[in-house]
Formats: C-alpha cells, structure tokens, sequence
C-alpha cells in the first residue's frame, strides 16, 4: 500500500507535506529561535531579521510562535482521528458479526452522535472536565467517530456477503479467520482514506477550539490561537493572518492529498491503475496484459 | 465418449424400472417409483438391511420460510432428496424455485423451519453455529458458486485460495501447498498460476479453480450451484469433463441449474424444483425422455436442441397455460 | 433519402393482421435483401487493430440470420455496426452495410435517427437497463410511437396497449401502467420487444435478447420471435453464444470466432457437416453434455 501510493505523483507531495508538517511538529519547539512567550517593546513589528515573521500585539516573535505551537497543533488533530478510530472502526467491523442487539446498539449511538452540535457539545464537556487539550480532543474524536463507523461497516458488510466469505465459512473458518484473512484487507484502503481525511478536520477543528480559546490557555500558542490574535490587529499587519493560515492550509491539503492517493491506488481498480502505468513505463510494447495459456 | 448414462448404483439393489408403471406425477408419493427412490426413504440414523452404506446426503421433508407475518413466504416444501456415494444428482429450478435455498440449508447457511437433513449419515438439523463448524472443518461437503467473479477473494493468490479450506482444518502450510498443486492439475491447471491473482484469470480458469477449491479437503459431497452457466462452450465442455471424472472417484455431486441441457449430460438422476416442491425425480433419461409432470415437460420441451424435433410452439402454450405461468 | 422513406410508407405490409405474412418461402430467396452485410471490418482507432475481420450476410423479409460466438468474437459489434451505433473509437474499417438499399455510409446522424426504430430496431441483454425505471412501461413505448409515427396522446395510448398485447403480455392494460420493478425478467424483454416493434421498423436485431432468461421464458422469448416473423414479415438478426438457440429459430448460421466468420451456410448444413472445429464443438457441447444426448438417440 505504501510503495502504491508513492508510486502517484500525488501521493509523493502528500507524503512529503506530512513529513514537514511532523518534523515541525517534533522539532519545532527546539528550532524557535527565541522564546515564544517572551514579551518585548517591538510591538507589531514588521518582518526584519530579528524577527522573521514580525511581532505581535505583545512584541512576542511570531516565528517562534508558529514552531513552538505546532506540536500542540499536529498532536491535537492527531488525537482527534486516531480516537475517532478506535472508537468507530472497531465497532463498525463488528456490528456486522456481534449480532442483532450490538448492531442496534451502536447504530443508534452513531446516529446520536452525529446529531450532537460538536462545538457546543465540545464547550459542555470542558466545561464539565476542566479545560485541556486532551479532553478537547478525545471528546471531538469520539463525536467525529461516526464516520469511522459507518466507512467500516459499510466496507465489512461489502465482505461479508460475498461468495469468498461464505466459501471460507463452508470450510469451516472461524469468525476470526475471516476478519483477519478477507475482511481486514478490504475495510483498510476507506479506513486510511477516512483517517487521512479526519487529520485535515483534526486540524481544523484543533484551529477553531484554540481560535475560540478552548482546550489551550491563552499564553500558549497554537496555530489558531495565532490566527485569532492576528485578525484583532489587521489594521496594523493586514498580512499577519497570512503565515498561520497558510500552515494549516498547506496541511489538510496534504492530508486531503493523501487521502485521494489511498483511495485512487486501494482496490481492484488501484491495483489496475499502478500496474498500468508500470506497464507502460517496462515495456510499452507489451500490450495485452491477458495471461495466456493455464490449459495444458 | 459415452452416450449411455450408466447410474451406477453403490447399493445394487436397484431394478429397472419398467416405464410404463410410472404413472404419479408427484415422485415422491408415487408407489411404482424405481427402487432407487424407495431406498430413498430416510431411515433415521441406522442404515438400511445388509451392508447398504448410508447415502451421502438424506433430505427428507424439508421446509424453509422467510419472512415474518403477512409477508411470511415458503421457498421449500417437502422437499426430499437423497444422494448415494458417487452419484451426480442435478436439481433443476429456475427463478424463484427455491434451489439455491435447498444448497443453502444443505450446508447450514440457512435454518430449516422443519424436515432432516443428514450429511453422512449424521442428523444435522440441530446443529448449532459450533457443531456446524467443527463438520464443515472435515471438509465432508463443500461448494461451487456460479459466479466464478466474486467466489475468489480479489486480493489473495490463487495458491492462498486453495490452501484456504485446508489450513482452516489445520493442515501445515507446506502440505497444504501441495495438495493445492495437486488439485490444480486436476483441474488442468499450470503451477505457474499459483502466484496470481484471480483478477490476471479468465472466467473459466477461475471457475476451475474454484472447482480446485472445494475438492482440496476430498470432499465426498459437492454442491454445485450453476456452475457452467457464466462460461462459454469450451470451458463449459471442460469444467463438465472434470465433473465427470470426479463421480469415478466417489464424489457425490448436486448439480444445480435453471437449466435442463447443462444437467442432463452428466447427472445420473434429475430432480424438478418448481416453486419450493420437488415436482419429479427420476433417472435423467426418465425425466427427459419421459417426462411425467407438466413443468417437466414444458422445461424439456424449452431447452434448446440442435437436433431432435423441439416441441411445438403450441404444445408449450398448452402446457403455460394449464401451469399458469 | 428519398427512396428510403418512400420504402417506408409505400410499405404494403400491415403488421399484425393476420394472414397477411410475408411468404417465408422460395420467393424470399429472390426478393432484394433488406440488410446486407458486405465483408465488414471493425477496427479499434485507439489500440489501432481490426476487431471484426470481414462479416458477411444478407436479410430478406421474413428470413432468419443467426450469428453464433461467444463474447469478444465480434458478433455484438457487428450488430451495433448495422444499427449505426458503434462505441466511440470503432469505426467500420472497410466493407459497406446496406439498409434496405441505401448504404449506411452516406447516411447522416438525422438519417440514422429517423431510420433506427422505423425500419432497424434492437433489443439486448438486460432489458432493465434499457427502461426507464421511474416512467411506466406503457408510457415509454407509447412516446415511441408518437415520436416515431405521429400519433396523438389517445391513439398513442391505443396502440402501446395493442403492441403489449402483440408480445403475448397477458394483461397489456395492467402492464401499461407498471414500473420496470414490478415486472419479471421475461416480461421485461417482452416490453422491450414491444418498443422496438413500436414503429413497424423491417428488421429485428436480437443480441443476446434471451440469455439472461430462465429456459422456459427464453423459449416463450424465441417463440415470440418466430411469431412476429411469421405474422408481420419480420426479418431477424438472432446474437447468440448458444448454438441451439440460433439453430431453432435461424436460415442461416454465421459462427464467429475472435472476429472470424469461421463458418457460414443454412442451418441444416451447419449443424450436419460442420466443417471448422470450433462449430464441432459447440455442436459436441449438446451431443454430449446437452439434451441432445437423449433426444438424438430417440430419432435413431
């Protein structure tokens, strides 16, 4: 899967944004070049060689800023998607086998679930835990997690009701034997597509609870929490929003990236289009793939 | 190649039956049915008098329903079928005559709501989930799809295919990966598609290696549901020819179609499913020959010959008409 | 394009009355061929090689002409061929098609609309997919006769219920106003039989029309067909991979192999001295395997 989707031109930039973006996210923290939290009397500063990105409202570096809330950043939307698949995926390969009662179940949970307000629901649940990152995220994981759900359900019950299954079944494989030999491979390629995509959101929705000052206390920054303290001074630096937005851009258009690149090479239909292109790129004479012969 | 179908009968307590004293329509309840049907009879668990071995599969007043309340349906009535040691039985039914059903509650994939069912002579009827599988892991019976497409998991080899049925029994990996070569060549098949996968295969050689996946655990019963019917001539005529000389090593085959002509070469007894009864059984030349049920004779009369009068228009409107179909 | 449409109306045949059939006879064999088919080649412009290489016949009203191969040989595209409806980058590499005397490659796409449904018409495989599953039944052949022939509402109505019942539909008034979902298989095909027949088009091309079919409801399918044959002169084109089904129904047999005609004669010498080996096993399939096994036996 890995060697297919880098096989794409797509899946190479993707990859390769991804890999910035965690770097930053590891390394950001040691590169700032001075303290993020620092105050000094340069308020609103221009970019100079001082400070690369300008200053902010408290004359606090803004590039030290961006590197060192990165990690908050990435961490965060990382948290919210691999909650959201544990919490959905699982459920949803087993509601098709844990029979009628388990399906019911967790069907009418996901239904409630994306039937919740996430924001408001989000600002309840702080509410109630005390405000953290961590909460922030597991709570907005769990409310995302329908998606999982529902990607991994559908993908399983696909599985589940074709001839192969049944076949394995009449020679006497067990409920495990088929998750782990047909279904797995099969509810993999939308669950990483789902993932790839719930990281982009991850970002977004790590952006605007930190925009609106939930989850992370205000000295410390995000990337959101940058943007929002940027538009209060557009009338000085009209520019300033510019460099944390285009961050989290560049990132859920990576992930997006990523997720398109699965999608495209998972399945009979990827495996058809990377085999293809090496087709054509080996032996471009070669034009029948067709395997002859078999008969004796 | 032989043109007499020679039933061979295990129990050899069979006679001839004389044409002229099948009179009833309905095979089951006819009393001057051929001695195959009356040995037919489900005798419980104890086989019959001497050394008669138990049929390999005894169906006897099978009844399955869907559904709940009002829209509650039958898709098997007392349905009673037995198949002897290497004996090929076709079932014939078209659209809604309840035959993949009868395949399906013959391996437990669908519940009976009354009637027995004994695979080797062992009742399993009451079998739960764990019973049917520790039954299914002997590898005694086992299937043929009629889509070659999607019986195949895309994304396993062909050699995984078949060692499938196998390793699930706890086989170790090396000799399982043997007697899948082995099959294969049964099936005439090269080793070198081993490695393949079932979306590199034509139709045909996917269907046969189906065929080489449900015989790997030598099985002594299979299930075969329209297993020509999405092939061509050739590869038709080749996957019939392996059938055949399957029967000369004991298998016992249900051979399941909607239609007459792809059964009649190789069964050597046809039973007539029409709408969830089981309307005639008898031998294959029996049953085309002579066909003693209306459906019967309309089916015979439809299927397409190259030669051999096909039956008029007319007689087949007369026969539509007093079935109402 | 004169000529064709006054074909068309100086037409004498009135479809379905009774007892006014075209003579299937000897005078067939002199009358001039309403479809001729001339050493056709089909290339694919894209991959740049010849699909179908060379197919020949000729249809007379009320004849049969039966084309037998399995699928890839060609047979379909041939037919798509005579009804002008290729796919994107076929296209008719050498030879000429003649439909009713004009050759088809003078013919511009208003032509071809105008000729297809009135004097060529088709039906294939899967009959669901050539309905309109959210419009009744009776209302899609009845908008073809009104395209087609110029009828007002009412009449319309008239005589899609007329054709519904031409097919042996028992109920034509019940069926004229069901959905494609209530309607089985075989009564499906038959409604599509009925469209394609809406415009009294000459000639009938059936590709593959029965082989999704049960038996019994393929051979109420092929009786149909004998019938419109007998009573309105039709002349048919029968695609199918199953030999026997060409040979109850068909004159003349053209057995197709990877874009070949590999053999070509009346049906009886076709099936009796067949002289190419593929035609020898598709005929063994039946003798050995089929019902011919027993039936064969019988006559001797």
């Amino acid at each position: 899967m890995v060697r297919r989707v880098l096989a794409l031109t797509t899946g190479r930039i993707a990859v390769a944004i991804l890999t910035l973006v965690a770097l930053l996210a590891v390394l950001g923290p040691l590169l700032a070049p001075q303290d993020p939290l620092a105050t000094s009397d340069t308020m609103l500063a221009a970019a100079s060689g001082d400070h690369w990105l300008g200053t902010d409202y408290l004359g606090r570096d803004v590039f030290s800023r961006l590197l060192d809330g990165s990690r908050v950043s990435v961490l965060g939307s990382l948290e919210v998607a691999l909650t959201a698949l544990l919490v959905g995926a699982v459920p949803g390969i087993l509601s098709v086998y844990l029979g009628r009662g388990f399906e019911w179940i967790t069907l009418r949970l996901a239904d409630t679930l994306v039937a919740l307000p996430f924001l408001l629901f989000a600002v309840a649940v702080i509410a109630l835990l005390g405000n953290g990152i961590t909460q922030a995220m597991l709570v907005t994981g769990v409310l995302v997690s329908p998606l999982f759900y529902r990607v991994a359900r559908a993908a399983t019950l696909a599985v589940a009701r074709s001839p192969y299954v049944e076949a394995a079944l009449i020679s006497g494989a067990s409920l495990g034997w088929v998750v782990r030999r047909h279904v797995w491979v099969k509810v993999l390629p939308p669950i990483a597509v789902a993932l790839a995509q719930t990281i982009g959101v991850g970002f977004v929705i790590v952006s605007s609870l930190t925009f609106l000052g939930i989850g992370v206390q205000p000295p410390a920054p995000t990337w959101g929490g940058l943007l929002a303290s940027d538009l209060g001074y557009l009338s000085h630096r009209p520019w300033a929003p510019l460099t944390p937005a285009l961050l989290i851009m560049v990132t859920v258009w990576g992930s997006n990236l990523l997720a398109d690149a699965i999608r495209d090479v998972s399945g009979e239909a990827g495996r058809a289009l990377v085999n293809q292109r090496r087709a054509r790129a080996n032996r471009p004479d070669k034009a029948d793939p067709a395997p002859a012969g078999g008969t004796r | 190649m032989t043109t007499e179908p020679s039933p061979r009968s295990p129990s050899g307590t069979r006679e001839p039956s004389p044409p002229e004293d099948s009179t009833g329509t309905r095979a089951q309840r006819s009393p001057g049915d051929s001695g195959r049907l009356r040995e037919a009879r489900p005798t419980g668990h104890s086989p019959g008098p001497g050394t008669t071995p138990p049929p390999v599969l005894q169906v006897a007043g099978l009844r399955v329903r869907y559904g709940l309340g009002r829209r509650r349906r039958t898709a098997l009535d007392g349905v009673s079928l037995d198949v002897a040691r290497g004996e090929t039985v076709g079932v014939i039914g078209e659209t809604g005559s309840g035959k993949s059903t009868l395949a399906r509650a013959i391996l437990g994939l669908v519940r009976a709501d009354a009637g027995t069912i004994a695979i080797g002579g062992e009742d399993v009827g009451g079998h739960n989930r764990r019973r049917w599988r520790a039954l299914r892991r002997r590898g005694v019976v086992q299937y043929v799809f009629q889509d070659p497409l999607r019986s195949l998991d895309p994304d396993l080899t062909i050699e995984d295919s078949l060692t499938e049925p196998l390793l699930v029994q706890g086989v170790p990996r090396q000799e399982a990966a043997a007697r899948a070569r082995t099959f294969l060549d049964r099936v005439r098949l090269t080793e070198e598609l081993l490695g393949r996968l079932p979306g590199e295969l034509s139709g045909g050689q996917r269907q046969r290696v189906a065929v080489a996946r449900a015989l790997v655990t030598e099985p002594r019963l299979v299930i075969l549901d329209e297993p020509v019917s999405a092939l061509d001539s050739a590869n038709r005529v080749q996957i019939l020819e392996i059938l055949k000389e399957l029967r000369s090593d004991g298998v016992a085959l249900v051979f399941i179609s909607h239609d007459l002509g792809s059964v009649a070469g190789i069964a050597d007894r046809i039973a007539v499913l029409h709408q969830g009864e089981l309307v005639e059984t008898g031998t294959a030349r029996d049953v085309i020959q002579r066909p003693r049920h209306p459906y019967t004779r309309l089916l015979v009369s439809s299927a397409p010959t190259l030669h051999g009068a096909p039956a008029e228009r007319a007689e087949r409107a007369a026969l539509r008409a007093l079935l109402h179909v | 394009m004169t000529t064709l449409s006054d074909n068309i109306t100086a037409r004498p045949t009135r479809p379905y009355a009774p007892g006014n059939a075209a003579a299937p006879g000897g005078s067939a064999t002199t009358a001039p061929p309403l479809l001729a088919v001339r050493d056709v080649r089909i290339s694919d412009r894209v991959a740049d090689r010849d699909i179908v290489h060379g197919v020949s016949f000729e249809l007379t009203p009320g004849r049969t002409v039966g084309i037998v191969g399995e699928s890839g040989s060609g047979k379909t595209l041939t037919c798509r061929a005579a009804l002008g409806i290729l796919p994107p980058h076929f296209e008719i590499g050498a030879g000429s098609i003649e439909i009713d005397g004009t050759d088809t490659a003078t013919l511009t796409a208003a032509d071809w609309t105008a000729l297809r449904g009135a004097t060529i018409s088709a039906v294939f495989q899967d009959p669901a997919s050539y309905l309109n599953p959210s419009i009744r039944v009776g209302a899609q052949i009845a908008e073809v006769v009104r395209v087609k022939k110029g009828l007002g509402r009412r009449e319309a109505r008239h005589r899609a219920v007329e054709l519904l019942h031409a097919v042996h539909l028992r109920e034509p008034e019940l069926v004229y106003g069901q959905y494609t979902h209530e309607l089985s298989g075989g009564m499906l095909q038959r409604v599509l039989i009925a469209t394609a027949i809406a415009a009294d088009p000459r000639i009938l091309i059936a590709d593959e029309a029965t082989t999704a079919l049960d038996v019994t409801v393929q051979a109420e399918i092929l009786d149909l067909l004998a019938d419109l044959r007998e009573r309105a002169g039709l002349a048919l084109v029968v695609v199918s991979h199953d030999l026997a089904v060409v040979s109850q129904l068909c004159d003349e047999v053209l057995v197709m192999r990877q874009g070949h005609v590999v053999e070509r004669g009346p049906t009886r010498t076709v099936l009796h001295e067949p002289r190419h080996e593929y035609t020898r096993l598709l005929i063994a399939e039946h003798e050995q395997y089929g019902l011919d096994k027993f039936l064969a036996k019988e006559d001797a």
